[in-house]
């Protein structure tokens, strides 16, 4: 049997993990990596717990869509599996906590976006970074990153791709919950996750209900969008050109 | 452009995007690697300094260069005189 990517334990405090542990392929969506990713989701979901922290690897949270997904986009198919993950985040029935100890890209950055809490680590790098592959943000990034970070920043992170360091975000005050030295990032998610956990669960779901009807909505809004753009994009013969760009010598 | 010039321009990336580190204690003969960089802070570096020097150089052609000095020769290469 082969390595598992994501994996995920249950404390008896009725907190859940969703532990990203693909060491080999780094966190990034290849087929395998979403297949398991939605597998162990399904399995927390069963359990329902009173709150489920997502994390990565040390050096890497997650890196978002993978080469052979690019290509297909570009090629005009259209991908769903990624597509699923924004969607299956928003729609738990217990707060999500985004543990982003690790660098988060792309689609990566969308896991924490689509989480109720998020905390990020000073020395690690965040970024929006379709553009810099030459194709318009996917995955909710459009209004759900407008959410997170402020619309003014959102767009110089989508426009630019850069990948802003976790102390720089900090320093522009943007509306993650937590930015910390890494090594401090898990112990504040177990201990927000310890407070959740402490409260009422009946009414915690009740209030996670209600409070991830706007992100539904803005999901929503955005994808209408965000297909659209992709279908042209993807469709530019220069986007080609600078995902194979991209990829060259790795 | 001297190297020199072109050092001082790294060196001012490096202390932008790695933390703890000033400019007068980077030796060129190491690696960012030794000052705490990771890959994609050397990534944000190298592209911060072509942009500032107006370089552009393939990804490719990046790989394998060693230490701040071996990064400043190669930039030399493309530096408008």
């Amino acid at each position: 049997m082969s390595t598992p990517r994501v994996t995920h334990t249950l404390e008896d405090n009725g907190i859940a993990y969703l532990n990203m542990v693909d060491v080999q392929g780094k966190n990034i969506f290849s087929h395998r990596f979403v297949e398991e990713f939605l597998a162990q989701l399904d399995i927390i979901e069963e359990v329902n717990p009173r709150v489920m922290i997502i994390r990565g690897l040390d050096d890497v949270f997650c890196g978002g869509a993978d080469k052979e997904s690019l290509m297909e986009l570009a090629s005009g198919e259209i991908v769903v599996r990624d597509l699923v993950i924004s969607e299956r985040l928003i729609h738990t029935r217990f707060p999500v906590i985004a543990a982003m100890e690790g660098h988060a890209m792309g689609g990566g950055l969308v896991i924490g976006l689509c989480s109720d809490i998020v905390l990020a680590a000073r020395e690690s790098r965040y970024g929006a970074v379709f553009m810099t592959m030459g194709f318009t943000p996917g995955m909710g990034t459009t209004t759900l990153l407008q959410e997170l970070v402020g619309p003014y920043i959102a767009s110089e992170m989508m426009y630019t791709g850069k990948r802003f360091k976790g102390k720089e975000l900090a320093e522009k005050g943007c509306g993650f919950n937590y930015i910390l030295p890494k090594a401090d990032v898990l112990a504040k998610a177990k201990d927000v996750a310890l407070q959740i956990a402490e409260r009422n669960p009946k009414s915690v779901g009740l209030l996670k209900y209600t409070l991830s009807a706007r992100k539904k909505k803005l999901l929503i809004d955005a994808r209408v969008q965000e297909d659209l753009m992709h279908t042209i994009s993807f469709g530019y013969p220069e986007t080609k050109e600078i995902i194979r760009g991209f990829y060259a010598g790795s | 452009m001297t190297k020199d010039k072109v050092i001082e321009v790294i060196k001012k990336n490096i202390v932008d995007n790695l933390d703890d580190v000033e400019m007068d204690d980077i030796d060129i003969t190491k690696s960012m690697k030794d000052y705490g960089a990771n890959s994609l802070d050397i990534i944000e570096v190298v592209s911060c300094s072509m942009r500032d020097l107006d370089i552009k150089i393939p990804r490719s052609e990046l790989a394998d260069i060693g230490d701040i000095s071996g990064l400043a020769d190669k930039f030399m290469e493309h530096v408008k005189a």
